[in-house]
């Protein structure tokens, strides 16, 4: 008897049961270059099969998604999150989750003096993965008197803090720095190159400083400059032609980050840049308090207003998902191969009259819109507007005691 | 010369005495009987004029609102900033769903009262107003919430007396010991500093107490029982016989309040369609919102219109209970819930969407509607802080090299 229950437990393990079985939607998985109607199959926390028709008799939920696309959870790379609501950060599972994100990388909002702190207190209760980038800047993105002071630079603290936490730290932030030197900068490639990781820049020009050196002399290639969509870096021209040390900064390897935010998107210089080639590396939103309200920069609205500008889908989303995982060293991430965390987004595009505002309020009138309609994290279903996964309650049976 | 240009100014001042004019809404406002187009124009922090035609050029920015309904900012009865665990900042959420003021259900006792202040009123866009919680730690688990000892009616009254800008009326909450102790006291506190009560109790098996007993002798009229279709805390429908409690309607009458309060635990499909039915609505919504309820059920505010609406609540009907009747739940009425002249410029712009929508209550089961209320714009105090269909700015490309446009 007991040898027929451990056979009967064991059975389904063979029969490869999956948990979670998304049917009919188009997959989009540019690490894996498919762009097709396919199913995709969860077990447990990972990615179990990805193909044509799988049976829906071996699933335990099937979810149809016909009429959606199927991604790899969307990667943010720029995001302040601070569970307590402390300064301009949010709450990372609700505003990361509902627009399809299942990984989020704080740009600097705790440095080594504060980073066990974040880890404790906002990454440890997150379902989002939050993962960061160290602030070279020791007590971390806590206004200019220390934002601003050299002796915060403190290469080998940042160091010890990035081995202790390799598996949450990609790399180094400097940011907000404004005396006329290059101090931050320096030791935060310092530090970057000490420990293997990169660098994410958020300033452009400045004074005693600019933003030519800063991409074509001390930033070294895979390093990352964010807002460059911003009114502050001289991307462009007098006559909005793009200067050419972007583009030879771009042979050289830098990355090139949006980082929309409440200031470093603006629709008079990504347009002209976008018209001109000059296409983001990473799609991220540098998502506060302040930019989720009139820019309203989700991801997925960040995502929308370049579609809208002629990006295509699947060049939005290589730049949502395979582009930042690699940008961060983490190729694991944002793909859809089978073994892969479970990481997915299911993303519904719609047409009709919409209308997306950039940093300074310029409005786009747009008529195709992303909306993240599901969002499954670690095999989890932790999103899910339009319902795909919840059962009618009609067909509910008695959940409750008035039925 | 300079007078010239002086006069010229002083021309231009009159003309453009508005700062912001909503134009061609459905207004509704239900405080002043108003369902019908009409233009609304705010002057700094407040509702300057409602009427049939005001004339675009007496505004320096006007928004296109035809299509849109134009409503009192929402106010949401029943929401959780601070103390509890699942605790939600107000901005992160509060305005993009056109609640306006949300009101801590609970969060501080008269311990953590000032640091509540500090940490959430002061930084918040949105109004936060609060009940405080009786149990002097506040809602910090059962080590607070149970501990009657630290039920202190003087010193929750004192604090209330001191602080009547921001707190509105009392809270008890998850008590889950036996005996009266509990809400005696917080209604004893209500007593004392003129305050209602809201009362989010279980009525556990051998808890000494009842939901008739709670309702008819305990509670007092203007009090507030919320999680109203929560069947676990209150069994609001017979279990016999599908009914309407009588003690739920005789309460009703007696003046007790029963709020919505939707959480992750409070509202079900099986329990308000029973009540729906029979009539028995909410007299205030409100949604509970924390860091669970946020996710799958999506409980803010136009959401749970939107579900009362599928269980058949009119639009009209909808709006009052997430305006006025709130308002006058926390004494707070005519100051909020309405669009009078005079009043903050609290404003909510909603689209009725049609189509297929999935609402999910508490267990995560659906319901199909083809009727979604969604908030488009955000008036605070007068100042458009939320716009999702760029109804107050220009075209990007009309804007020249624009700088940061107001």
């Amino acid at each position: 008897m007991r040898s027929l229950l451990l056979l009967l437990a064991a059975f389904p393990a063979h029969a490869q049961i999956y948990d979670i079985l998304l049917k009919n939607g188009h997959v989009i998985d540019p690490a894996n270059h498919r762009n097709e109607r396919l199913d995709v199959a969860i077990v447990g926390h990972t990615i179990a099969r990805v193909g044509k028709d799988l049976p829906p008799e071996k699933a335990r939920t099937v979810v149809d998604v016909s009429g959606y696309y199927v991604t790899p959870g969307l990667i943010d790379i720029h995001t302040h999150f601070d569970a307590e609501g402390a300064w301009l950060n949010l709450n990372p599972d609700h505003n990361a989750l509902p627009n399809g994100v299942t990984t989020a990388v704080d740009a600097g909002s705790s440095g080594a003096d504060t980073f066990e702190n974040f880890r404790r207190l906002v990454i440890a209760h997150s379902r989002t993965r939050v993962l960061a980038f160290l602030n070279i800047v020791a007590g971390g993105m806590y206004g200019p008197e220390i934002e601003n002071d050299p002796k915060q630079m403190n290469v080998e603290k940042a160091v010890a803090m990035v081995n202790k936490h390799r598996d949450l730290i990609v790399g180094i932030k400097t940011a907000h720095y404004q005396p006329p030197d290059w101090i931050a900068v320096d030791n935060a490639v310092k530090a970057a190159s000490l420990t293997g990781t990169v660098v994410m820049v958020d300033f452009g020009q400045k004074p005693g400083r600019t933003y030519q050196d800063l991409i074509l002399k001390h930033m070294r290639p895979g390093d990352i400059h964010t807002h460059f969509y911003g009114r502050v870096t001289p991307q462009l021209d007098d006559q909005k032609k793009i200067q050419p040390y972007m583009w030879e900064a771009r042979k050289r390897g830098i990355l090139f980050d949006v980082g929309h935010g409440s200031g470093s998107f603006w629709f008079r210089i990504a347009v002209p840049m976008i018209q001109q080639g000059f296409l983001p590396d990473t799609i991220s939103t540098d998502i506060h308090k302040s930019s989720i309200m009139l820019p309203h920069a989700t991801m997925i609205n960040v995502m929308s207003k370049f579609l809208n500008i002629g990006m295509t889908l699947e060049q939005v989303i290589e730049r949502s998902t395979v582009n930042p995982a690699k940008a961060i060293h983490r190729t694991d991430l944002g793909t859809l191969s089978e073994g892969a965390g479970a990481d997915v987004a299911v993303i519904a595009l719609e047409n009709g009259n919409f209308a997306f505002l950039d940093s300074g309020h310029g409005k786009l009138t747009a008529t195709e819109r992303l909306r993240a309609a599901l969002t499954i994290r670690n095999g989890r279903i932790v999103w899910d507007e339009d319902g795909l996964a919840a059962t009618d309650v009609s067909r509910a049976g008695p959940y409750s005691n008035f039925r | 010369m300079f007078t010239v240009i002086l006069l010229l100014l002083g021309a231009q001042a009159a003309a453009q005495q508005y700062d912001i004019l909503l134009k061609g809404g459905r207004v509704l406002d239900p405080a002043n009987n108003i369902n019908t187009i009409r233009d609304v124009a705010i002057q700094g922090n407040h509702i300057a004029r409602v009427a049939a035609a005001i004339p675009a050029s007496e505004a320096r920015k006007v928004l296109d609102a035809s299509g849109y309904l134009v409503t009192p900012g929402l106010i949401d009865l029943h929401f959780h900033s601070y103390g509890y665990s699942g605790a939600i900042f107000p901005d992160d959420t509060a305005l993009l769903a056109g609640t306006t003021t949300v009101v801590d259900a609970g969060g501080p006792g008269y311990r953590t009262f000032a640091d509540f202040k500090k940490k959430i009123v002061a930084r918040c866009q949105t109004r936060v107003l609060a009940l405080l919680n009786i149990a002097g730690g506040g809602m910090v688990g059962p080590s607070s919430e149970d501990n009657v000892a630290d039920m202190l009616p003087d010193k929750t009254a004192e604090v209330i007396r001191n602080n009547r800008d921001v707190i509105v009326g009392i809270k008890l909450a998850h008590f889950g010991k036996p005996g009266w102790d509990a809400i005696k006291r917080a209604i004893e506190a209500g007593r004392l500093a003129g305050v209602p009560v809201m009362v989010d109790q279980s009525i556990l098996t051998n808890s000494g107490r009842t939901s008739r007993e709670t309702l008819l002798d305990i509670m007092r009229p203007g009090d507030m029982k919320t999680h109203m279709y929560n069947d676990r805390q209150i069994e609001i429908i017979s279990r016999f016989n599908g009914k309407v409690q009588d003690y739920a309607l005789e309460a009703r009458k007696r003046g007790v309040l029963f709020d919505m309060g939707h959480g992750a635990g409070s509202f079900l499909w099986p329990v308000a369609t029973a009540a729906a039915r029979q009539g028995f609505y909410p007299d205030t919504i409100s949604t509970d919102l924390h860091a669970q309820s946020i996710m799958i059920q999506q409980s803010d505010m136009p959401n749970c219109i939107s579900k009362l609406m599928l269980l058949g609540m009119t639009l009209e009907d909808a709006i009052l209970r997430s305006t006025v009747n709130p308002a006058k739940a926390i004494h707070r009425f005519p100051e909020l819930g309405t669009l009078g002249e005079g009043r903050s410029a609290d404003i909510a712009v909603l689209a009725l969407r049609d189509g297929t929508f999935a609402f999910k209550d508490s267990w995560g089961k659906k319901k199909l509607g083809t009727k979604k209320l969604e908030n488009v714009l955000t008036i605070r105090n007068g100042r458009i802080v939320y716009d999702a269909e760029g109804l107050a700015f220009p075209e990007w490309t009309k804007a020249g090299n624009y700088e940061v446009i107001p």
